[in-house]
């Protein structure tokens, strides 16, 4: 029932698709059916190139996550326990995030050339802000009375920090991640895109320059399902549990 | 006191104090090529001259049009298609594994083919921009139309009004501020979009003059442009999108109010 | 015969504020012997939570000078427990953990900590709710946490703002001779602060009135406790010696009504 529901849609959707391609006659410059994207499908799979594209993507945003993480909370604790630090950061953390990462990559591509370094640093600068602002939000959001309470227990900074602030501020530092990972994806391609050194972006972009329709579209459905199956698999569930578990914190 | 209440105040300009000062002095010592890291002065100097030649403005308005074109778009389908969506829930059902897709894929992803089919130019710009900001119009809506609570329009039945007079009297103004807080984030997004889709799919616009600057290895420009883009985003965010989230704020208020009577 | 264990003397509170300093308190002398039960009662504003904060070292003094045990207070401590008005016990643990929470953190023995916490889950009918969460709970069970969280870290002094102010008025009444069964049978030192003129003399053994903002000490109401205690509702209404103070006490509310 539920997956005729799923599938029904998209069903419908293909049909559409096809009818239009046959029925306008038009150019496999511009569209091709279904079926050739499934046998582009089947051909980029049976040689390895697809599994090489999205291994390159998926380490990248793997790893800019993880540098994003390891930084941004850290930095997000120091700014949400501290106000002269919260004052000083926000509006600039705030004017940051208007400048989305991918105007940055001209510049990026200046200093570091056309390399991996320089799509992992406009990732990491896409994701990063949303993981310290989340963490900082966060932090500040804990009632000033369970701090109060727990040093009236006599307990110490760091075990305040353990059993207060870090645990308070989880679920607001997992949606964070989300969201970043989410931005994080997008400035991704794009910049895959320009760079031109693997990875779906340089898939869909190269076939553009050989008018390889299928294979963007192929590109596309793929960019696509990762991302929600990433999300919908391995993020939410995350974020679902913690919030699940301690959403009264947000009321 | 005096002095520690000057400094609260001046506190936010901090870290482009400490950004500037660094620069400074890493160009006085390190002397690095001008096409890596210009200097401060030079990136002024350039910024004076793209605004009085001209090239800035309109590579501004141009900018602009295809932000408003693709917003407004956005906007009016968005809405249109989430309050169909919101009132009729099979519609809903059925859109709803589509716009999952469809979101996932949103904005940039599309340039490759859509690019094929408009040709470098406002269209494609527009086009991307569109795609970015339907979906986060399409979902506030929906979910604005679906939170409204139901004692609401039972309230209007009640007094024998008909369905389309509890929509036009309880959904619509009750899904507003969802509605409206969509167009916040929805201007944010679509800004994002249009640098990105301008760096490749348009000849004019500020993301293609950040994108000159690296053709010609001109960082001034880049840095320039990008410092630009960020003032433009936070002047629209204050002078735009605050007011329209303080309208949102109070309509809150005249919703909880009305409950209240 | 007991010693006095917090001696506020002299106490004044200045808040800072954008517009200057907002005067909190007007001048407070407060001695609490030990073992003893000092309620507090006052109009809204009056600086009742200001002075218990600065008690339990929250808040520095901006003049006057409070002593525990003889020695000037100098911040938080273990010795002299909080149990706030609401939103104190953490969400993320569970009943049994956030009552052992304080005795993790003094690194009890894990054996002792376990009894500790069984005792007092069965002392406020917490039985058979050890492993919720807060959220899972009633207002009056996640108050009867933060007292029981309180108690099990055993300080010599336990501060209480207001504790069963967002409770309902029959849970209340329980709670209220839950504690006081509580305070008769540990002997602690307790400074209570309610807005219930009839909650103050059913626990204090002495009731103190402020006046209203910028408030000082009005009057000192010394309660008679016969016996053991006779902290229970049915006792203490039927008492015409009790009805009298509460009276009393009213009295000098009311002329202090903002
Ligand atoms: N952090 C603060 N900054 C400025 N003024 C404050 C602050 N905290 C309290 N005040 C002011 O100090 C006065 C005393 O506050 P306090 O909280 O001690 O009152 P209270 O007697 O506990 O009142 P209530 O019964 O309503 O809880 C009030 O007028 C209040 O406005
Ligand atoms: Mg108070």
């Amino acid at each position: 029932m539920s997956r005729l529901r799923v599938l029904l849609p998209f069903g419908l959707l293909i049909a559409f698709w096809w009818a239009i391609k046959s029925g306008f006659d038009i150019s496999d410059k511009l569209l091709v059916a279904p079926p050739q994207v499934w046998s582009s499908f089947r051909v980029l799979i049976g040689h390895g190139i697809l599994a090489e594209y999205v291994s390159t993507s998926l380490s990248m945003i793997g790893i800019a996550t993880l540098v994003s993480f390891a930084i941004g909370v850290p930095l997000g604790f120091a700014v949400g326990t501290n106000r002269y630090a919260a004052r000083a950061l926000e509006g600039f953390l705030r004017y940051l995030q208007g400048i989305s990462g991918i105007a940055w990559l001209p510049l990026a591509i200046l200093w570091f050339g056309f390399t991996h370094t320089t799509t992992l640093a406009i990732v990491i600068y896409t994701l990063i802000v949303p993981i310290i602002f989340n963490t900082m939000t966060g932090v500040r959001a804990i009632p000033e009375n369970y701090i109060l309470a727990l040093q009236s227990l006599g307990a110490s900074r760091l075990r305040i920090v353990t059993d207060v602030y870090f645990p308070g501020a989880l679920p607001s530092i997992v949606v964070g991640t989300r969201l970043g990972m989410g931005y994080g994806w997008r400035a991704l391609i794009a910049s895959e895109m320009l760079v031109r050194q693997g990875g779906l972006g340089d898939l869909i972009f190269g076939a553009r320059t050989f008018g390889q329709i299928d294979r963007i579209m192929v590109g596309m459905v793929i960019i696509g399902t990762l991302y929600i199956v990433v999300d919908r698999l391995l993020v939410q569930p995350v974020e679902t549990m913690t919030l699940a578990r301690w959403g009264v914190l947000r009321k | 006191m005096i002095f520690s209440r000057v400094a609260w105040k001046l506190l936010p300009a901090a870290p482009a104090f400490v950004i500037l000062t660094a620069w400074f002095v890493y160009w006085l010592v390190v002397r690095p090529p001008p096409s890596v890291i210009p200097s401060i002065a030079d990136v002024v100097r350039t910024g004076a001259e793209l605004a009085f030649g001209g090239r800035l403005l309109g590579d501004f308005i141009a900018s602009m049009g295809r932000l408003l074109g693709g917003v407004a778009f956005g906007i009016a389908t968005g809405m249109i298609m989430g309050f169909v969506a919101g009132v009729c829930r099979p519609v809903a059902t059925f859109l709803n594994p589509l716009v999952v897709f469809f979101n996932a894929i949103s904005g940039i992803v599309w340039l490759p083919l859509v690019i094929g089919w408009l040709g470098v130019g406002n269209a494609l710009a527009t086009f991307l921009i569109w795609n970015t900001v339907f979906f986060i119009i399409f979902q506030n809506t929906v979910l604005g139309i679906q939170l409204v609570p139901e004692v609401l329009e039972q309230g209007v039945r009640a007094l024998g009004g008909g369905r389309w007079e509890t929509i036009r009297t309880v959904t619509l103004p009750g899904a507003l501020p969802y509605i409206l807080s969509g167009v916040r984030s929805g201007l944010g997004f679509g800004w994002r979009a249009l640098i990105a889709a301008e760096l490749v799919g348009a000849t004019t616009g500020l993301g293609q003059l950040i994108f000159s600057g690296s053709e010609y290895h001109r960082a001034d420009i880049i840095i320039f442009g990008a410092l630009l883009i960020g003032a433009i985003a936070m002047l629209m965010d204050r002078w735009l999108l605050a007011p329209i989230e303080r309208r949102t704020v109070v309509r809150w208020g005249l919703v909880a109010a009305s409950r209240g009577r | 015969m007991s010693s006095d264990k917090i001696v506020v003397s002299g106490f004044r509170h200045f808040f800072q504020s954008d517009s200057g300093p907002v005067q909190a308190t007007g001048e407070i002398d407060v001695t609490i012997r030990e073992g003893e039960v000092v309620t507090l009662v006052g109009p809204s504003g009056c600086g009742k939570t200001t002075l218990l904060k600065a008690i339990a070292g929250f808040i520095m003094p901006t003049e006057g000078q409070i002593l525990c045990d003889g020695k000037p207070v100098r911040g938080p401590g273990r010795e002299r427990g909080v149990v706030f008005q609401e939103l104190a016990i953490l969400p993320w643990r569970t009943v049994r953990r956030n009552i052992a929470h304080g005795l993790e953190i003094a690194r009890v023995g894990k054996a002792e900590r376990e009894q500790t916490v069984e005792r007092l889950i069965g002392l406020m009918g917490l039985v058979g709710f050890e492993d919720r969460y807060p959220h899972e709970l009633s207002g009056g069970m996640r108050q009867r946490v933060a007292v029981a969280r309180t108690w099990a870290a055993d300080p010599d002094v336990i501060l209480m703002d207001e504790p069963f102010a967002a409770v309902d008025a029959m849970t209340r009444l329980t709670l209220q001779e839950e504690l006081g069964r509580l305070c008769a049978t540990t002997h602690k030192t307790v400074f209570f602060i309610t807005h219930s003129v009839e909650e103050a003399v059913f626990l204090g053994d002495r009731v103190l009135v402020m006046t209203k903002r910028p408030g000082t000490i009005k009057a000192t109401l010394d309660v008679p406790r016969h016996g053991k205690g006779g902290r229970d509702w049915d006792s203490f209404t039927g008492d015409p010696e009790m009805r009298a103070i509460s009276e009393q006490v009213m009295h000098l509310v009311h002329a202090e009504r903002v």
